[in-house]
């Protein structure tokens, strides 16, 4: 384009566009915190035109300050969202905090810039793994210059290290954080108000000996809960973090639910397996103790026959299973003369 | 086995002969005795693979240190044996052997030994050692018996006598040669455990006396009585809560408690736990408790008053509640009562051990249970367990609350560790029993109200065990008996399968010593490799009898055991420190490793490989952990640093520092040169896959002074400093 330009062309062109700078520099600010206030909790959304309109159009030095969270709904990943979350508490608090003091709270802008939709200005900071945490300061030129970023080993997706990182690379304080309450003062009140009323309903139970607790029932549900959380290997999943199911390497739409190998399991096969145990113990206490008292004998029958093909096919089901993830093949031992 | 599949339907028939009481009480009686016999035999030897398929010996690790303090026991007496001072591991630190043991299981093979030999059977205390766990684990079975037929009949009693004898979950413990406190601390578990069932049953002094005296043999044999000693008083509380309190329970848990607790504190290991441990705390608060239970009955008897009887009550519930709190609470904060210890607090907290404690993290057998290894132990118990459970539910009493407890703690802890599969086993065996003994029951009854041939059709069913129970389906045959004998069938169908199961499970996979390998050749053949033991004889024959050796702490018990030298650390993992230090010379340079070891006195190192055999469970494998366990004590060692990318590698790829650590050349020094697979380049990893990445390794302070046939052990000579002069 500078080959087609000539020289007073060009002067003109940069007078007028740095007047237009100077002049609209403020506005900018101003266009800032009114996107600020109303986005929620704070987290302005950069898209691919409001990154060149803040960020690369602007000449250094910037009025202000930008903290850009780098996001990606498209990965599914409930550490990023869950960070996402923290972040946004952050941009809150550092709002709530410095409320009345302007000129502190239009330095800094949190903002989030989403993979997805946005890969433009996502490429444009050449960031190459999430979460990540850039702080734009009023005299940064070069986008992929890493001395902005949030170190590495400091990303612990935790709102404190959010507010270390930016008390340590800005004069500001952000103030104690404000984290929402587990529940709402609506919820506590009706929760507090059904226990009140609930309490002397319950003491007269209790002293009756009528609660869910004197139910026998009650316990046998529960000691089979108990029995099918252990031996379906939740804690096997809960002490490894395993997820519930995982997507395919090669194909993503597929999901696997089933890991091949010994000594390792996704959640969902271990839940799945457990039921299938606890059905066909269930059913045979069932059909042995309960059903005999039946009076119909048809119905008898026909429910005899179906607990027989249901418990066939689970244990068929398990052991099957059970062979092909461990790959073990058992045998039995006859006398060597009969073959 | 075919014993077990006959035994509850023919007990069951013998019942209805009514009008001979007599003579079907003594058939009944004889068939009985001879099932136990037969199943207490085929405990035995079933147990009995791993010496038929290699020999009779010593397997894995800790047994080994087992067999040395058992041989020094026999060989220099009981006194000496308490007061062993052992130099020869954990140099320079030693250990007090007598005072860092439970020597319930080397004193029993010991008592074994010597009533052989008063008894002119003249056998080395080895058999003795391989053949303990057989010996019990048929003990177990008769235990389950009588457990089983007082907590529901003699059919289920019968029926899990059968199920234990050849359950993997507990063979996994129990075949010959695994000379481990397990061996023995199963059947004192459930020794203990039987007995109390039965003193809170009877409410007698003797039966409860009987209990405190198997706590005090499980305590003396196995760190697992803390589960009895938190269990029993939570089955007391349950009682307790539900209304169950009887004079009964209180003769039976204040005998067993005081008394067991008393016996308990002669074993020196364990000492004042009892009254200064927090782990223990559950039982004493439960015992004052019942105590409080009792003042309040006397003084209701004396008071006649209820209103009177009321507030006396509420006064003395809140004063003991808040005495009890505050003696804990100035207990816990004096320092008079320790907190709990990290492997009970992993228990509670699964993830605890991952994230604080490496060493017990490291053990494989400490790893959470993924639902296969259930189904490798368990087999068709897990299908069982529901319907035994529900059956206990049907029939409520102190018994059956008893088991059902054991069961769903046991298996909680057991989906927490793996190990303690073993300790849910014999609760699972119970309560499947339970299930199946019922359920025969309860169809053999029906066959006989419906018709008057029941024998037959319960007979056939065990004869036609190996068909499929589809196949019985398919048959149309008249409907009075057909419902039930297609059910009795399928019963004695997975029944037949559990066997089958059990017995590959115990030949192929629980019956290697793992100190000799096997594996198939390329013809079927079995090949056995028996490195280990050729290493450690040579480092017996060929090194100064002074001589320390340095490796990974699992091999420490079998070196000082069959090598006889000193080793710097050993499985009994009691100094992290000292084990940190073994971890940080291993991932070290060279000469950073050797100013490490020049402070121990190091004259030998050993390592074990697998690269040339394919063998996985080698020190490269394990090379991690030592890195961190090294990490947690040095700051030094850090474990980015032997990874790329957050992966492990050992090829060309590799981190420089993981190329040039002293594990990597040791493991890898010559290797370079060897060609390991037929079209493969030289330094081919054949238990990794790949062609290692530093071929050219050059050792400067130290030589290589031994590599077995294998290469799976070597052992290497630490120089001695050059001359100064």
């Amino acid at each position: 384009m500078a080959d087609h330009t000539t020289l007073p062309h060009r002067f003109f062109l940069s007078i007028s566009l740095l007047s237009i700078l100077t002049v609209s520099q403020p506005d900018l600010t101003k266009e800032l915190v009114s996107l600020r206030s109303s986005s929620e909790s704070g987290v302005i959304r950069l898209s691919d035109d409001t990154v060149s309109k803040f960020i690369t159009s602007v000449s250094t030095p910037r009025p202000y300050s930008l903290i850009i969270f780098f996001n990606s709904v498209e990965l599914n990943s409930n550490p990023l969202q869950e960070f996402r979350r923290e972040f946004a508490f952050v941009s809150a608090s550092f709002i709530a905090n410095n409320n009345n003091r302007s000129d502190v709270a239009n330095k800094v802008f949190f903002c989030e810039i989403d993979e997805s939709s946005d890969s433009e200005a996502f490429g444009l900071f050449g960031i190459q793994f999430l979460p990540q945490i850039c702080l734009v300061d009023p005299l940064m030129e070069n986008l992929q210059d890493k001395t902005g970023r949030m170190e590495e080993e400091d990303v612990d997706g935790t709102a404190e290290s959010v507010v270390e990182f930016i008390e340590s690379r800005t004069n500001l304080t952000v103030g104690p954080l404000h984290r929402p309450p587990l529940l709402s003062k609506t919820q506590i009140s009706v929760i507090v108000a059904l226990i009140a009323i609930s309490t002397p309903f319950l003491i007269k139970k209790v002293l009756k000996g009528e609660t869910v607790l004197h139910n026998s029932r009650v316990w046998l549900f529960c000691t089979v809960l108990v029995y099918f959380f252990s031996v379906s290997g939740t804690m096997h999943n809960i002490i490894k973090g395993m997820p519930m199911f995982v997507r395919d390497h090669q194909d993503s739409n597929k999901l696997v639910f089933f890991y091949k190998g010994e000594n390792f399991q996704l959640g969902a096969e271990g839940l799945s397996v457990g039921l299938l145990y606890n059905v066909v113990g269930l059913l045979l206490a069932y059909v042995t103790n309960a059903l005999v008292r039946v009076r119909s004998v048809s119905g008898q029958r026909v429910f005899m026959m179906l607990a027989m093909v249901v418990s066939l096919l689970a244990v068929k089901k398990v052991v099957y299973l059970n062979s092909w993830k461990t790959g073990y093949e058992i045998q039995t031992y006859w006398p060597s003369s009969w073959h | 086995m075919a014993a077990k599949k006959a035994s509850p339907d023919l007990l069951n028939s013998s019942f209805s002969f009514k009008s001979l009481k007599l003579k079907t009480k003594q058939q009944e009686l004889l068939l009985r005795v001879s099932i136990l016999g037969l199943v207490y035999v085929l405990a035995f030897i079933a147990r009995l693979f791993s010496v038929l398929r290699y020999e009779s010996m010593i397997h894995e690790f800790d047994p080994y240190f087992n067999y040395r303090t058992t041989l020094f026991l026999t060989e220099k007496g009981f006194y000496e044996f308490w007061n062993w001072f052992d130099s020869e591991s954990w140099y320079p630190l030693g250990r007090i052997i007598g005072g860092t043991l439970y020597p319930g299981l080397m004193v029993t093979a010991a008592l074994i030994y010597w009533t052989l030999r008063f008894l002119r059977f003249f056998v080395h205390i080895r058999e003795v050692c391989v053949l303990t766990a057989p010996f019990f684990a048929s003990n177990t079975t008769l235990v389950a018996y009588f457990f089983g037929k007082e907590i529901w009949d003699t059919g289920a009693g019968l029926v899990a006598a059968a199920l234990i004898a050849i359950c993997p979950g507990y063979i996994s413990r129990s075949v010959a040669g695994s000379y481990d406190n397990e061996a023995v601390a199963i059947f004192a578990l459930l020794l203990t455990f039987y007995l109390f069932v039965k003193a809170v049953k009877t409410g007698s002094l003797s039966w409860a006396l009987g209990s405190a005296f198997g706590y005090f043999y499980m305590v003396s044999a196995w760190g697992g009585y803390v589960f009895i000693i938190n269990l029993v008083p939570l089955y007391v509380l349950v009682l307790l809560i539900t209304g169950r309190y009887s004079m009964r329970l209180y003769v039976a848990y204040n005998c067993m408690y005081i008394l067991g607790m008393l016996l308990a504190m002669q074993i020196r290991f364990v000492g004042f736990q009892h009254v200064q441990s927090g782990e223990h705390m559950a039982a004493m608060g439960v015992f004052l408790l019942m105590q409080v239970f009792y003042f309040l009955d006397w003084v209701k008897h004396q008071l006649n008053d209820t209103k009177l009887f009321q507030t006396f009550l509420r006064i003395t519930v809140t004063s003991a509640i808040l005495v009890g709190g505050i003696a804990l609470g100035v207990g816990t904060a004096s320092g008079y009562i320790s907190p709990w210890t990290g492997r009970f607090y992993s228990l509670l907290d699964p993830t605890y051990a991952k994230d604080h404690i490496p060493i017990i993290a490291s053990v494989s057998e400490h790893q959470p249970t993924a639902w296969s290894s259930f189904m490798f132990d368990y087999h068709i118990l897990l299908f069982l367990f529901p319907a035994g459970l529900y059956f206990c539910f049907k029939r409520l009493s102190d018994a059956t609350i008893f088991i059902v407890m054991y069961g769903l703690t046991s298996l909680y802890f057991a989906g927490v560790m793996v190990r303690l599969i073993l300790v849910a086993t014999p609760a699972v065996c119970l309560i499947s029993a339970i299930a199946v003994s019922a359920t025969v029951k309860n169809l053999t009854s029906l066959l006989r109200t419906k018709q008057k041939v029941p024998q037959t059709g319960s007979t056939k069913g065990v004869g036609s065990s190996k068909s499929s129970s589809k196949v019985t389906l398919d048959q149309s045959q008249p409907f009075h008996k057909n419902g039930a004998i297609a059910l009795l069938v399928g019963v004695f169908y997975l029944l037949s399968r559990y066997a089958i199961h059990c017995t590959w499970v115990t030949s192929e996979a629980y019956s290697s010593p793992s100190i000799v390998l096997a594996a198939r050749g390329a013809h079927g053949n079995r090949i056995i490799f028996d490195d280990y033991r050729e290493a450690y004889y040579w480092l017996r024959q060929n090194t100064p009898t002074d001589a320390k050796v340095m490796s990974w702490w699992d091999y420490g018990y079998q070196i000082t055991a069959m090598g006889n030298r000193t080793v710097i650390v050993d499985n009994n993992t009691w100094n992290n420190t000292h084990i940190a230090t073994v971890g940080r010379a291993m991932s070290s340079y060279e000469d950073e490793a050797y100013d490490i070891m020049r402070s121990l006195d190091v004259n030998y190192v050993l390592v074990v490989f697998g690269g040339v055999t394919g063998y996985s469970s080698d020190d490269i494998n394990k090379f991690l952990w030592m890195v961190r366990i090294g990490g947690g004590v040095y700051p030094v060692i850090k474990e980015p640093d032997y990874l790329v990318n957050g992966e492990f590698r050992v090829d060309k790829g590799a981190s420089p520092k993981m190329l040039n650590c002293l594990m990597y050349k040791l493991c890898y020094y010559r290797f370079g040169e060897l060609v390991t697979e037929y079209g493969k380049p030289t330094g081919y990893d054949r238990a990794r896959g790949v062609e290692i990445g530093n071929k050219d390794i050059k050792l400067e302070h130290l030589e290589e002074a031994y590599t077995t046939s294998n290469w799976i052990v070597r052992v290497y000579r630490v120089k001695p400093p050059t001359n100064m002069l």
